[in-house]
């Protein structure tokens, strides 16, 4: 075998490696034993942040809604987030957020992987990336699951990590939500995960037996990733078929109350559905608010809009909390980019990447604070610039993985789970 | 530290004064040679010969991108005659589909963004349209290389010519639209595809892992300086301006000329397009990458591995597995023109190609020894027309949601010999619709003959569901077990038990892998 490491590079990485003790010690700082998930809260199209997390009251591009006080004193946030507020002590605003890609496809591509294309290298998304770095090979549930996802192929890719690490999911394009449909999940199923109708489940399991029979002489011939590969899923779907497993996406199991409480509508039975996967330990879920290309009418679709992520985000937090997952549960709110501090002739807002806010709580963050400042008119950080690297790395810290690990590429090279130039945001991890 | 393509490496080889291409059997033994020689010093036994099913439907996925029929099995397996496998790759190459399925291998090489971006989907059929025309023509390979880079463009910036007409027209531009006509992009897709040249990562800073400085990067960027693209957009018309013959570095001041790999400028003066001067280059025989890079190309078809592996990653610290052998195919496709169904016919005559893809012995762990025929995976394509194939069941027309939605979940993810599934993959292929379809009686052609066609017995019903799927008659024991499976049931459940039969042979790793 070629080893795939040369001097030149060894040495290389041994730079890098003396730059990162801070870091690792950090990393080692976290108890191990701890089993830490992360629920990402993506809000596709840019939520503006403006109208949310920094408000500009009193100046002519804070438009016209309010700011309201929060559980911290000093910090305030849009008023149409008033259950929100009252969980900031969990929650920690990051309002200068600096990238640079103000086009949708590339900026989630930014966020989501940690890079930009680049060549042939298939960069995996971060889902995929924690799980890897926290696969449990015999679980029945996958280490990623993405619910009501709206993106493309690329951006739900675990690229080289392989299809095994690629995401669940569940509701994805062309489903309907339906609250009244009788299976009681919503419409936030997992595809394929019945059987087909006509086919009884003793039926499915004598089909298995003589699929195991049939193609042992095959598998035990040909060793290698291929075939342990197709075994490999075979088996991780059908655990996922069985009851106990298919049990976790089941809603009709919570009270009614508090499926209420989360909002009848996709986004809040998608945060009900993230908390059910991470009790039983998935370790990364996102679920998809769509909605926040703003650029007509930015006003009355963001008050909509919270209208749905307000009940269902504070109940979750909440719901966490009671359930003693908090501590060990990050959850981050982001999209791909924020929008124009400037409003539009049309009442809109446009994309904006210079800065922008996203908000990390839960599990290993410092809550009831906010990082950096923007300016009086929100068009550019005054304080504490935070790139894509920055925000991948302190979320590695938070759920405990080492940003500086390395998995092996496509293109026959390590690269490590978030770029180099990463500088984790100290003082907002706890 | 930098490196220089060395143009002079092969120079004196293709002056040796042979009248045309070897016979293939020929190139097929000096390969046999040298990989026998180096499993010999690695003292690695080499697999036993596949056996003509195992071949034949090899031979179908490899060059036409589908499995056989039971008919094609049928003939082949009562064909007596010695020469029947050379026979059965040179029959393959004349086929439309084989030129479909090369079509569908260069269109995902050179435009993945007609697969993985939504807006540039529109330009996949008409760009693998003009690749299936050059296939179906046996054009040279240097001959389309040129034609592609340099597919004729307005030289008015005033009237430029539109990327899109009709999306089934054969379109060569549809490859400078899905790159934005960036000369970025162009650069990096041109010397990865054409000279296994991964200078891209040197875009914005001297190449990590390679030889390759920021610098020679903007230098072959500024051959595709002059394309001027008239508004955004991947359907903005281009036109080219033979004027502009440098670029700017990326968020710097300096600017770069055109310069090839070599480091030589470019000898035209600014009436010629800098675009055909680097198609030239690219392709000339004395080019060694670009021989190598598609001989490479071609045998990692065919083996799942390049010699070179990735097949288009060539630098100091990713040497080949058998470097003697990669020259000797270079020279051979060099001294045939450019003529790939040439290397293709020695590569399928040789006995390493021929090898079954079981494992006589652990030692044969390194696959690229190729002591035994490297487990392939299926392209979305692939196992999209097979499973076609193997149920009767027709497509409802090309761009129907439904083979698009197949083929957007079964993308081969991984390197082509080292394949994974996913868990949607496997739930889509045990409970999804299709299969449901496939195994339904009202709804599946092929369950249907297997369990109707009268006057047979059991055993030919099976045997009939084997030779659909897995291209291969079943072993006594494989129906021994049926047998049980089909008592186990009672009378009367034989149709039942067919139908599980097939959802098993569609299930089973043997139809998902190319093996």
């Amino acid at each position: 075998m070629t080893p795939f490491i040369s001097r030149r590079e060894a040495f290389r990485y041994g730079l890098a490696g003396l730059g990162l003790v801070p870091a690792l010690a950090a990393y080692a700082a976290h108890n191990p034993a701890r089993k830490r998930s992360c629920i990402v809260l993506w809000m596709s199209g840019g939520p503006s942040q403006l109208d949310t997390f920094d408000p500009k009251p009193g100046h002519k591009n804070g438009g016209p809604f309010k700011a309201i006080e929060t559980a911290v004193p000093g910090v305030q946030i849009g008023e149409y987030l008033p259950e929100v507020a009252k969980q900031m002590k969990h929650l920690a605003a990051v309002r200068s957020m600096a990238t640079r890609e103000g086009d949708h496809g590339r900026a989630t591509l930014h966020l989501r992987t940690g890079n930009l294309p680049q060549g042939a290298i298939r960069f995996p998304v971060f889902g995929s990336l924690v799980a890897k770095d926290k696969d449990v090979p015999d679980s029945d549930l996958p280490g990623f699951v993405s619910i009501s996802p709206r993106f493309g192929a690329a951006s739900l890719s675990a690229g080289f990590l392989g299809p095994k690490f690629a995401p669940l999911v569940v509701g994805g394009n062309g489903t309907v939500f339906d609250a009244t449909g009788d299976d009681n999940t919503g419409g936030l199923r997992v595809e394929n995960l019945g059987l087909a109708s006509g086919v009884t489940g003793e039926r499915a399991s004598e089909r298995r037996g003589l699929l195991d029979d049939l193609e042992a002489d095959f598998l035990e011939s040909r060793p290698g990733i291929a075939t342990e590969s197709h075994k490999s899923a075979y088996q991780r779907a059908a655990r996922l078929m069985r009851e106990s497993a298919a049990k976790a996406f089941d809603l009709s199991e919570e009270d009614a109350k508090l499926r209420d409480r989360y909002g009848r509508n996709r986004f809040g039975q998608g945060c009900l559905l993230a908390r059910r996967l991470v009790e039983r330990d998935v370790p990364f879920v996102e679920v998809t608010l769509g909605g926040w290309d703003t650029h007509d009418n930015n006003f009355a679709q963001v008050k909509n809009l919270c209208g749905t992520l307000d009940p269902a985000w504070a109940t979750l937090m909440a719901d966490l909390k009671d359930r003693g997952l908090l501590e060990t549960t990050t959850v981050v709110w982001m999209g791909e980019f924020g929008r124009t501090p400037g409003i539009n002739p049309r009442n809109g807002r446009d994309h904006y990447p210079n800065a922008w806010s996203v908000v990390l709580g839960g599990g290993g963050i410092n809550g009831g604070q906010v990082i950096g400042r923007t300016s009086p008119d929100g068009m550019s950080v005054e304080e504490r610039p935070v790139s894509v690297p920055d925000l991948l790395g302190t979320i590695c810290h938070a759920i405990g993985i080492d940003p500086a690990g390395q998995n092996m590429s496509n293109v026959n090279r390590p690269i490590r789970v978030v770029d180099a130039t990463t500088k984790p945001i100290q003082e907002l991890l706890s | 530290m930098r490196s220089l393509i060395t143009l002079s490496t092969i120079a004196g080889l293709v002056s040796s004064g042979m009248a045309g291409p070897p016979d293939p059997q020929e190139l097929a033994d000096r390969i046999d040679a040298r990989i026998d020689s180096r499993l010999k010093d690695e003292g690695v036994p080499a697999s036993a010969v596949a056996d003509d099913a195992e071949f034949l439907r090899r031979a179908y996925l490899d060059l036409t991108g589908r499995i056989p029929l039971p008919s094609d099995v049928y003939g082949f397996l009562s064909d007596d005659s010695a020469d029947k496998r050379g026979r059965l790759i040179d029959e393959l190459l004349e086929t439309p589909r084989h030129a479909s399925h090369m079509a569908a291998v260069w269109r995902d090489a050179l435009a993945p963004e007609t697969a993985s971006l939504p807006e540039a989907r529109v330009f996949r059929p008409g760009f693998e349209a003009w690749l299936r025309l050059q296939f179906r023509a046996n054009t040279p390979y240097d001959r389309l290389a040129r034609e592609l880079l340099t597919a004729p463009l307005s030289g008015d910036p005033d009237e430029p010519t539109p990327v899109l007409r009709r999306p089934n027209d054969p379109n060569p531009l549809a490859f400078f639209a899905v790159k934005e006509a960036k000369p970025e992009n162009l650069a990096a897709v041109t010397t990865r595809v054409f000279l296994g040249v991964q200078i891209e990562c040197a875009q914005c800073h001297d190449h990590p892992f390679g030889e390759w400085t920021r610098e020679q990067f903007w230098n072959q960027a500024a051959f595709f300086a002059g394309l001027d693209r008239s508004g955004d957009g991947l359907f903005a018309p281009i036109a080219e301006r033979n004027d502009v013959r440098d670029i700017q570095i990326a968020e710097g001041k300096k600017r770069a000329a055109a310069l090839f790999l070599d480091e030589q400028a470019p000898s035209g003066n600014n009436g010629s397009s800098l675009r055909g001067e680097l198609a030239a280059w690219v392709t000339s025989k004395e080019n060694s990458y670009f021989a190598r890079t598609a001989a490479n190309r071609v045998w990692g078809l065919m083996f799942g591995l390049g010699i070179v592996d990735p097949v288009d990653d060539f630098h100091d610290d990713n040497p080949p597995s058998h470097p003697e052998l990669l020259d000797d195919l270079a020279d051979a496709l060099v001294e045939a023109d450019f003529d790939l169904r040439y290397l293709i016919r020695a590569i399928g005559r040789t006995k390493a190609y021929q090898r079954t893809s079981a494992m006589a012995a652990p030692s044969q762990s390194d696959t690229r020894l190729l002591a035994r025929m490297p487990v392939k995976g299926l392209t979305g394509e692939q196992l999209y027309d097979s499973l076609l194939t193997a149920t009767g069941v027709r497509d409802s027309g090309n761009r129907s949601s439904s083979r698009e939605q197949f083929l957007t979940r079964f993308t081969l993810a991984g390197k082509l010999s080292e394949p994974e599934t996913s868990i949607p993959q496997a739930l889509a292929l045990m409970n999804g619709r299709f299969t449901a379809n496939a195994t339904t009686l009202a709804t599946s052609p092929t369950l249907t003959a297997a369990c109707d066609f009268p006057g047979l017995t059991i055993a030919e019903r099976v045997e009939m569901l084997y030779l659909s799927t897995l291209s291969r008659k079943p072993t006594a024991k494989e129906q021994d077990r049926i047998e049980k499976y089909v008592a186990a049931a009672g009378t009367g459940q034989l149709n039942e038990r067919l139908a599980d039969l097939f959802w098993v042979l569609i299930n089973s790793a043997e139809f998902r892998l190319n093996h």
